[in-house]
C-alpha cells in the first residue's frame, strides 16, 4: 500500500512538474523533433515496403488514348505475374517523335525513368549521344543473346543496335498501305472490287484522278470532303521516296541522298498534286488532325470526309474503335509507273534503359516481358501492329481479317528508314523539305537539295557509319 | 553667390578635409575596419540573392560560353573543337532562316507591342469612375501563361471553325489559314504576343500618372486639342518608359519560343522556326549538338547586347528625361 501510495505520489509529482517546465522552447524542440521523426519515418516508409515486396520500375511513354491503354494492359499483366518487380507506367506529354527533351533533361537531373518507349529509328542517335544503357550485360545475365538479329527481324534488330551493341529491345513494327472508303470511291464511279489487292497494284496518277472527283468545297472555298490529301498522316517523304524506288542513304559515301532522281521525282508528283488540287484548302482541311497528339476523332477519314488515307496497320484498330460503320478496303501503296513493284516501309518502337536508371535489373525484367513473346502477342492482338520477334510473327493465330494482308503481302518486301546517328535531324530536314514541296514554296529538287546539305554537315561527325 | 551653392561647397570641403585627415588620398583607399565589417554584413544580408545569382546566372553563362567551344551531347565528356560551332553558323541555312524569322518577328511584334500597350494604358488612365474594372479586364489576358494563350489561339484562328475567320468571312474576306500558311504564320504569332501587352501597359500607366497635370492644363490654355496634347505632352514624356520597353521587348522578342513550340512546331516549312526554337532543337532533339546550341546562345546574347546598345545610342535623339 505504501509502495502504491509513494508511486502515486511520484506520478503526481511528475505530472505537476511537467507543465511547469514545458515552456515555448520545449514546444519548438518537440515540434522539430516530431517533424524530423515524421520525415525520417516517411522517408523510410517506401524503403520498408520496397524491401518487403517488389522493386519499383518507372516506365515512360508518350502514347495517348488507345495506344496508352494497350501498353497499360501489358504493364498490368506483367505486374500480375511478377513476384519481384512492379512497373508504374507514366504518360508524358506527346511531342514530335524526334523530341526527347523531357527524357534528356530528366536523366541529366537524375530523375529519369527506368524504361522508356522510344521510336526505334532514334535509338542510334540517342545511343551515340550516350543517353542509353548498353544492354549487352543485362541480356547475357537474363539468358538472351546480345545479337538481336537472332530473335528479332533483321531491320528492327539493326535499328536497335549501335556500334555492334544492343541498346534497345524492339517492340512492334508497322507497315503502310492505302486505305479507301468503299462507299466514297463508288461516288467517283469506281467499283470498289477493282481496287481489291488481288486485282493488282494501282497507279498514283489514277488515284489522283479519282481523288479529284471526290473533292467537294463549300461556298467559302473550304473542303467539306476530299479524295486524298497525300501528305496527310503517313504520306511522308519516305513513303513516296520508297514508292518511286529511291534510297535515302549511301553507306559507302556516308551520304544522305534525298536528292536522288527517284526521290525528287516523287516530290515533283506531290508538288503537282498540291498545285492542281489546291494546297491552301487542303491544309485547312487537315489542320486539326495534323497536330501532335490529335485525337483520332479529328481524322477526316474517320469523319467520313476523306475517301483515301495513307496509313499503317494500326489504323485497323482505330477504325474499329472510332468508325466501326465504315466499309473500307486496304490495298498496296500505288506505284508511279505500270509494272513496278509496290514498296512500303516499316517503323516501330522499342524499349530502352536510359542512363542513370535506378533499377536497371528490374527494368530489364520488364523489358524482356514487354518486348518478349508475352508483350508482343498482347500488343499485336490489341493494336493490329506487327510483332518484331520472329517466333511471334510466325504465329498465324494472332492475325485476323484485314491484318493478314499486312503480314502476308506487305511485310516481306517492306523497307525501313536508314538507322543513322543523325536520324532526328534528317527526319526534320525531310519534313521541312516535304512541307516546302507540298506548299509549293520550292521545287522538289531545291528542297531536297537543301535537306541533304543541312543533314550532311552534321553526319560528317559520325562517318564512317558501320 | 547663391546661398545653397555656398552650403554645398562647405560640405564638399569638410568631406575632403576628413578624407585627408584619415590619410587617404585619391578615389581608392583601404576600407577601415568598420567599413569592412559593414561590407561583410551587407554581403551576408544579400547572400541568398548572391548565391542565387552566382549559381543560376553567372555559372550557367560561364558554362554555356565554355560549352560553345565543344561538341557535346549532354552526356559524357565534351570534346574541344575550338571555333567550329561558330564557323558552322555561317554555313547553316536553317540557322539563317531562324535568324531571319526572329528578326522579322521582333521588327513587327515590338513596335506593335508599344502601340497596343500605349492604347491600353491610355484606356486604363481614362478619368471615369469605373476605371478599376476596365483595368482589370484589360490586364486579365496578361495573367494567362503563354502556353494557355497558344492553345486559345489555335482555336480562335482555326481555318474552318475559328471565330476570327468566321468574322472575316462576314465581311466577304477570304480568310487565311493562319498557322498553316508560310505567309501568315509569323503574323499570327505576332498577334498572340499582344495578349501579353497588359504588363507593359501597367508600366506605361505608371508613366502616364507621372506626367504633371499642370502641363496638360497649360497646353489646354494654349488651345491644344487631344491629339496635340498627346503628341506634344504625353508622348515626349513617355519616351523614357518607351525606351525601357523597347529594350525589354527586343530582348524578349529575340527569345520567342513557346508559340512555335506549341502551335506550329517551327513549321510550315520552317516559317516559324525561330532562333531559340532552333537552338532548342539542336540541344534536345539532334544528337550531340549541345555545344552548337551553346554557341547559338552566346551569339544571341551578343546580338541582343548589340541591339540594346544601338537603341541606347539613338535614345538621346528621341528620349526626353526632363519636363523642362
Amino acid at each position: 500500500m505504501t509502495t502504491t501510495k509513494s508511486s502515486q505520489h511520484r506520478a503526481e509529482k511528475r505530472t505537476r512538474i511537467a507543465p511547469a517546465t514545458f515552456n515555448r522552447r520545449d514546444l519548438v524542440k518537440g515540434a522539430v523533433g516530431a517533424g524530423a521523426m515524421t520525415f525520417a519515418l516517411g522517408a523510410q516508409a517506401p524503403m520498408i515496403v520496397r524491401g518487403q515486396s517488389k522493386t519499383n520500375v518507372t516506365f515512360w511513354t508518350t502514347y495517348t488514348d488507345t495506344g496508352l491503354k494497350n501498353l497499360t494492359d501489358i504493364v498490368n499483366a506483367f505486374n500480375k505475374q511478377s513476384t519481384d518487380t512492379n512497373v508504374k507506367i507514366v504518360q508524358i506529354p506527346p511531342a514530335e517523335v524526334t523530341d526527347s527533351s523531357k527524357l534528356i533533361t530528366a536523366v541529366r537531373g537524375g530523375t529519369g525513368p527506368d524504361v522508356y518507349l522510344l521510336d526505334r529509328f532514334i535509338v542510334n542517335e540517342r545511343a551515340a549521344n550516350g543517353l542509353l544503357e548498353d544492354l549487352t550485360d543485362l541480356m547475357k545475365k537474363n539468358g538472351m543473346n546480345p545479337d538481336l538479329t537472332e530473335d528479332y527481324i533483321e531491320f528492327a534488330a539493326r535499328e536497335a543496335t549501335f556500334d555492334g551493341k544492343p541498346y534497345a529491345l524492339p517492340f512492334d513494327t508497322d507497315v503502310r498501305a492505302l486505305y479507301y472508303n468503299k462507299a466514297m470511291i463508288k461516288e467517283a464511279g469506281i467499283d470498289p472490287a477493282t481496287w481489291d489487292p488481288s486485282k493488282g497494284v494501282l497507279l498514283w496518277d489514277d488515284i489522283k484522278a479519282t481523288a479529284a472527283k471526290l473533292n467537294k468545297k463549300d461556298t467559302n472555298g473550304n473542303f467539306t470532303q476530299a479524295g486524298l490529301v497525300p501528305w496527310f498522316d503517313q504520306g511522308l517523304p519516305y513513303t513516296f521516296g520508297f514508292s518511286w524506288g529511291g534510297t535515302f542513304f549511301d553507306k559507302s559515301k556516308c551520304e544522305v541522298t534525298p536528292d536522288n532522281d527517284k526521290i525528287v521525282a516523287s516530290g515533283d508528283w506531290i508538288y503537282n498534286y498540291a498545285k492542281d488540287q489546291g494546297v491552301d484548302a487542303f491544309q485547312a482541311f487537315i489542320q486539326a488532325a495534323m497536330k501532335p497528339g490529335a485525337p483520332p476523332q479529328q481524322n477526316p477519314f474517320i469523319q467520313k470526309r476523306m475517301a483515301m488515307w495513307i496509313t499503317g496497320d494500326w489504323s485497323i484498330q482505330n477504325l474499329a474503335t472510332y468508325a466501326p460503320d465504315i466499309d473500307y478496303g486496304i490495298t498496296y501503296l500505288p506505284v508511279p509507273t505500270k509494272g513496278m513493284n509496290s514498296t512500303t516501309w516499316a517503323g516501330g518502337w522499342s524499349v530502352v534503359i536510359p542512363q542513370g536508371a535506378k533499377e536497371p535489373e528490374g527494368a530489364f525484367k520488364f523489358m524482356k516481358y514487354f518486348a518478349g513473346p508475352e508483350g508482343q502477342k498482347m500488343y499485336t492482338k490489341a493494336s493490329s501492329h506487327v510483332p518484331t520477334l520472329k517466333s511471334v510473327q510466325a504465329d498465324k493465330s494472332l492475325y485476323s481479317g484485314k491484318h493478314v494482308f499486312f503480314i502476308e503481302k506487305l511485310l516481306p518486301t517492306t523497307k525501313n528508314r536508314p538507322p543513322l546517328p543523325v536520324g532526328a535531324k534528317f527526319w526534320d530536314e525531310l519534313q521541312t523539305a516535304w512541307q516546302k514541296i507540298y506548299l509549293n514554296k520550292e521545287s522538289a529538287k531545291q528542297a531536297y537539295g537543301e535537306a541533304k546539305q543541312n543533314t550532311q554537315t552534321l553526319i560528317q561527325q559520325f562517318c564512317p557509319i558501320t | 553667390m547663391n546661398p545653397s551653392t555656398t552650403v554645398q561647397t562647405t560640405v564638399d570641403e569638410s568631406l575632403s578635409a576628413a578624407a585627408r585627415a584619415q590619410g587617404r588620398t585619391g578615389r581608392f583607399h583601404l576600407p577601415s575596419r568598420g567599413e569592412r565589417r559593414n561590407l561583410v554584413l551587407g554581403l551576408l544580408f544579400i547572400s541568398p540573392w548572391l548565391v542565387g545569382f552566382l549559381a543560376f546566372l553567372v555559372y550557367p553563362i560561364y558554362y554555356t560560353f565554355r560549352l560553345s567551344f565543344t561538341r557535346y551531347s549532354g552526356f559524357g565528356q565534351p570534346t574541344w573543337i575550338g571555333l567550329a560551332n561558330y564557323q558552322r553558323m555561317f554555313d547553316d541555312q536553317v540557322y539563317h532562316t531562324a535568324l531571319w524569322n526572329t528578326f522579322y518577328y521582333v521588327a513587327l511584334a515590338v513596335p506593335i507591342g508599344v502601340i497596343v500597350a500605349m492604347v491600353l494604358a491610355l484606356a486604363m488612365n481614362a478619368p471615369v469612375p469605373e476605371v478599376p474594372v476596365y483595368r482589370t479586364i484589360l490586364f486579365m489576358p496578361s495573367v494567362l501563361p503563354l502556353f494557355a494563350i497558344s492553345f486559345i489561339f489555335l482555336t480562335l484562328l482555326d481555318p474552318n471553325q475559328g471565330i476570327v475567320n468566321e468574322f472575316l468571312r462576314e465581311f466577304g474576306i477570304h480568310p487565311p489559314n493562319w498557322f498553316g500558311d508560310t505567309r501568315y504564320a509569323k503574323i499570327a504569332i505576332v498577334a498572340i504576343a499582344q495578349f501579353g501587352a497588359g504588363q507593359v501597359a501597367l508600366i506605361f500607366l505608371a508613366g502616364l500618372k507621372g506626367i504633371p497635370q499642370s502641363l496638360y492644363e497649360a497646353a489646354m490654355i494654349d488651345g491644344a486639342g487631344i491629339a496635340s496634347r498627346f503628341r506634344n505632352v504625353t508622348l515626349p514624356l513617355m519616351t523614357p518608359v518607351i525606351l525601357y520597353d523597347l529594350i525589354l521587348g527586343v530582348s524578349q522578342g529575340l527569345q520567342v519560343f513557346t508559340e512555335s513550340y506549341i502551335i506550329t512546331q517551327g513549321g510550315p516549312a520552317n516559317s516559324t522556326n525561330f532562333y531559340v526554337y532552333y537552338l532548342y532543337a539542336n540541344a534536345f532533339r539532334y544528337g550531340g549538338q549541345m555545344g552548337y546550341a551553346a554557341a547559338m546562345a552566346v551569339v544571341l546574347f551578343l546580338i541582343t547586347f548589340a541591339i540594346a546598345i544601338l537603341i541606347f545610342q539613338t535614345s538621346n535623339r528621341w528620349v526626353h528625361y526632363d519636363v523642362t
